[in-house]
Parts: C-alpha cells; sequence; structure tokens
C-alpha cells in the first residue's frame, strides 16, 4: 500500500501462503505435459490466470495467449503483493520487485541492440516493477541505447547505464550494459537490508541475497567461460556476494573443474551437490542452471520457514511464481515445437 | 523543609491504615494489564486471520476462532477478580 505505517508481515504472509498453495505443483505439471497449447490455456483458465486468460482470450489464441496471460499474471500478482504490504515490508518487497525493472531495461536495450520494432518489444516487457506505464511505452519507443539512458536519468539505473554507455559505444558489447543493469539492482537492494549479521530475520534474508549473488556470478562465469569470449570475468563481477573474490573468478572461470570444486567446498556444496555431479558428467550447462534455480527457491523457502515474520516468505513466493511462469512457458513451447514431454520435463523447475 | 522529609513520611506511613494498593486494585490491574496482553496477541492473529479469510472464505470459522483464542486470558484474570 505504502511505504508509511508499520509493517504488516502476519497480513500478507498469511495470503502468500494461500496464494503458494494455488500455485501449480508436479501433477499439474504432468497433466500439461500432455495437453496441446489450447487445452493448456483452457486448463489455466481454470487456476489463478482466469483473469488474464479471460481478458485476452478474444485477440490472441494458441501458445501467443498463454504467453501474454504469464506474463500479466505475474505483473497483477506482484502488484497485488505491493497492494498488501506496508510499512518496511513494502519497502523491501518494492526493492526486491525491481527485478522487473532490470528486466524491463534490459528487454528494451537488447531490442535496440537487435532493432526489435517496440511492439516485439512490448510483449516481453512485465509490468511489475515501480516504472509507471508511460515511462516503459516511452523505453519501448526509445530508438537507441542514449535515448534510454536519457529516460532513466535519475532512476537507480541512470548513473550506472550512463558510464556502461560510453563502454557500449566503444566495444559495440552489449555484457557492460546488462551487468550495469544487474549491479544497480542488486546494490538498491542490499541498502534496504540493515544488518547482514547475527542470527535475525534480517540476516536469513541478507544471507538469501548473498546466495542469489553468487549463484549469478557463477552463472555468469560458466556461460562466459563457455563461450570462449575474450572478455575477464572479473569485470563484469556483481559485488556483494560470499563465494568469490573478483580475482577468483576471473582464474576459476578459466578452468571448469576447479570452479566445480570451489563451489562444492562453500557453503552451498551441500545443496549444490547433485547438480555439480551432474553437470561434470553431463557437461550441460542447461542442467546446472536448473539446478541453481530450484537450490535458490528451496534456499528462500527455508529462510521463510525460519523466519515466518518477515520478507523471507514473500521472497520465496515470488521465486516460487516466476519459477511456474517459466514452466508452463516451457510446456507451452515445447508442446508447440513436438518435443518429447520426457524432454520437456527434464527443463522445469520442479521443488 | 528537607530536615523534616524524615519525621514527614514516618508520620504518613503510620498514617496509612492499609498496603498501598488493595487486593481488589492488584486484581484490576491484572484484568487490565490481561486485555492488554490478549489485544496484542489478537493484533497478529487478527491480521493474519483477515488474510486468510481473504484469500478463502471457508477459514472464516478457524479464523474467527484462533483470532479470539487470546482471550482466555481474560477469564483467568476474571477469576482473580473474583477470588481477590
Amino acid at each position: 500500500m505504502s511505504a508509511t505505517g508499520s509493517s504488516n508481515p502476519e497480513y500478507v504472509n498469511a495470503r502468500v501462503s494461500a496464494r503458494r498453495a494455488t500455485l501449480f505443483d508436479e501433477e499439474d505439471y504432468r497433466k500439461l505435459l500432455r495437453m496441446s497449447p489450447d487445452e493448456i490455456s483452457r486448463y489455466m483458465e481454470e487456476s489463478t490466470y482466469q483473469g488474464p486468460i479471460n481478458r485476452l482470450g478474444s485477440r490472441f489464441s494458441g501458445v501467443d495467449l498463454i504467453e501474454y496471460a504469464l506474463n500479466a499474471g505475474l505483473a497483477e500478482t506482484f502488484d497485488e503483493l505491493l497492494a498488501w504490504a506496508n510499512g518496511r515490508l513494502y519497502e523491501q518487497v518494492a526493492r526486491y520487485l525491481r527485478k522487473f525493472d532490470a528486466w524491463n531495461v534490459k528487454t528494451a536495450v537488447r531490442g535496440v541492440y537487435a532493432g526489435t520494432d517496440p511492439e516485439a518489444v512490448e510483449d516481453d516487457l512485465i509490468r511489475a516493477g515501480e516504472f509507471d506505464d508511460a515511462l516503459l511505452d516511452q523505453l519501448v519507443e526509445a530508438e537507441s541505447v542514449d535515448a534510454i539512458v536519457d529516460l532513466l536519468d535519475g532512476t537507480i539505473f541512470g548513473d550506472p547505464l550512463a558510464a556502461a554507455a560510453e563502454e557500449y559505444d566503444e566495444s559495440g558489447m552489449l555484457v557492460p550494459l546488462e551487468n550495469a543493469i544487474d549491479r544497480a539492482y542488486y546494490e538498491n537492494l542490499f541498502e534496504g537490508v540493515t544488518s547482514a549479521s547475527g542470527a535475525g530475520p534480517e540476516s536469513a534474508y541478507a544471507e538469501y541475497l548473498q546466495a542469489e549473488i553468487d549463484f549469478r556470478n557463477v552463472r555468469n562465469a560458466l556461460r562466459l567461460a563457455r563461450s570462449g569470449a575474450e572478455v575477464d570475468p572479473a569485470e563484469y563481477f556483481i559485488e556483494g556476494g560470499t563465494l568469490f573474490t573478483p580475482e577468483e573468478l576471473s582464474t576459476l572461470s578459466r578452468n571448469r573443474d576447479q570452479l566445480v570444486e570451489h563451489i562444492r567446498e562453500s557453503r552451498y556444496g551441500d545443496e549444490l551437490a547433485g547438480a555439480l555431479d551432474e553437470m561434470a558428467e553431463a557437461d550441460s550447462l542447461i542442467g546446472f542452471e536448473h539446478a541453481i534455480d530450484a537450490a535458490l527457491v528451496e534456499h528462500a523457502r527455508n529462510a521463510g520457514h525460519a523466519h515466518p515474520m518477515s520478507v523471507c516468505p514473500v521472497i520465496a513466493f515470488v521465486l516460487a511464481k516466476e519459477r511456474e511462469v517459466d514452466n508452463i512457458r516451457a510446456i507451452a513451447r515445447g508442446t508447440q515445437a513436438g518435443l518429447d514431454p520426457e524432454e520437456i520435463r527434464a527443463e522445469l523447475v520442479v521443488e | 523543609m528537607f530536615e523534616n522529609a524524615l519525621q514527614v513520611a514516618s508520620l504518613v506511613l503510620q498514617d496509612a491504615s492499609g498496603p498501598a494498593i488493595t487486593s481488589t486494585g492488584m486484581a484490576a490491574l491484572a484484568v487490565g494489564l490481561a486485555g492488554l496482553g490478549a489485544g496484542y496477541a489478537e493484533r497478529g492473529i487478527g491480521s493474519a486471520a483477515v488474510g486468510a479469510v481473504a484469500e478463502d472464505d471457508d477459514l472464516f470459522v478457524q479464523a474467527l476462532i484462533l483470532t479470539v483464542l487470546p482471550e482466555t486470558i481474560l477469564i483467568f484474570a476474571l477469576v482473580a477478580m473474583i477470588l481477590a
């Protein structure tokens, strides 16, 4: 509702746990895997996506309908979270949901870079963050990276993006811009956490954020190492994690075995043991990234159980909801492309 | 004035015919504090209950029962009041 007043975790967490219970589970996914896109949208109509499906049903059909309804449902759910929360809880949730501002800015930048037409870019926006519709529309219409930077002047992304835009002009690569966005987002996130030490709910949240940043660093490093680009991962290191220092990251990303070993010995070792074994065997990055996602959901859920009166359960719900949307999208796209249900099953992130 | 303070104090003490707070007064205090405690407990439970009912109407009865549970502490306070 607003950042004033006192925090109301009781109310928000009661509603959030009810919502969590309505998320699709293993059973639902199994059913969806056997359906055609039209049947999937029909199935979604009987779930929490009823509103968006009905609204968009007359304009779109098939996979497009599913895609739009998923994005609209996501935005709707997160707007509701903000409407429920008050005080400090609102502030923390709002800071976390800026993730979607970051996503939208990235989408706009990528659109400009790839020369995609504004309509296609608009389709990919998730209107869940703090930017209002007017600003988002302007971002979509922007014709150059500089125009985007000008539009974002005064927001948390303004200054970092302006600095990164110069680098972009020189190198013509997107990576500096995207990393500037990520960094701005995470820096802002940590400002909302008062203490990172001790054993209270705040430190559990801080620990979760550290895990998220660590996993992002791991992912970036692995991707860069794999693509073979001549970029030093340390340049794009996101501060705040505990797993690496920038120097460690740049040496480790060149040698994957060492990187795996480093993760195995860290505090995430137990959570990720299975995924690491799999990656060492199958040589597949996708499987590992899914395992990272699943570990993150698990981590947030544990923090939420341990501290039910903090922001943790809300964050756990946000993550679980995102995974749900990803999963349904994967099923719809996969089915349309004629993939085998078993193959699609491997793409899902189910707790 | 200060020289006399001790004498005045002892006079006052002698004058008092009983304890500063009578047992009825103490019992009244107990009821008041218990009410305050029950109110604080219901604040949290109540807002969680409203959240749960907003998501699912069927929970209304359970939510109502859980919300008034802290009132039981007041019954004890009333017993204390009667006994006092």
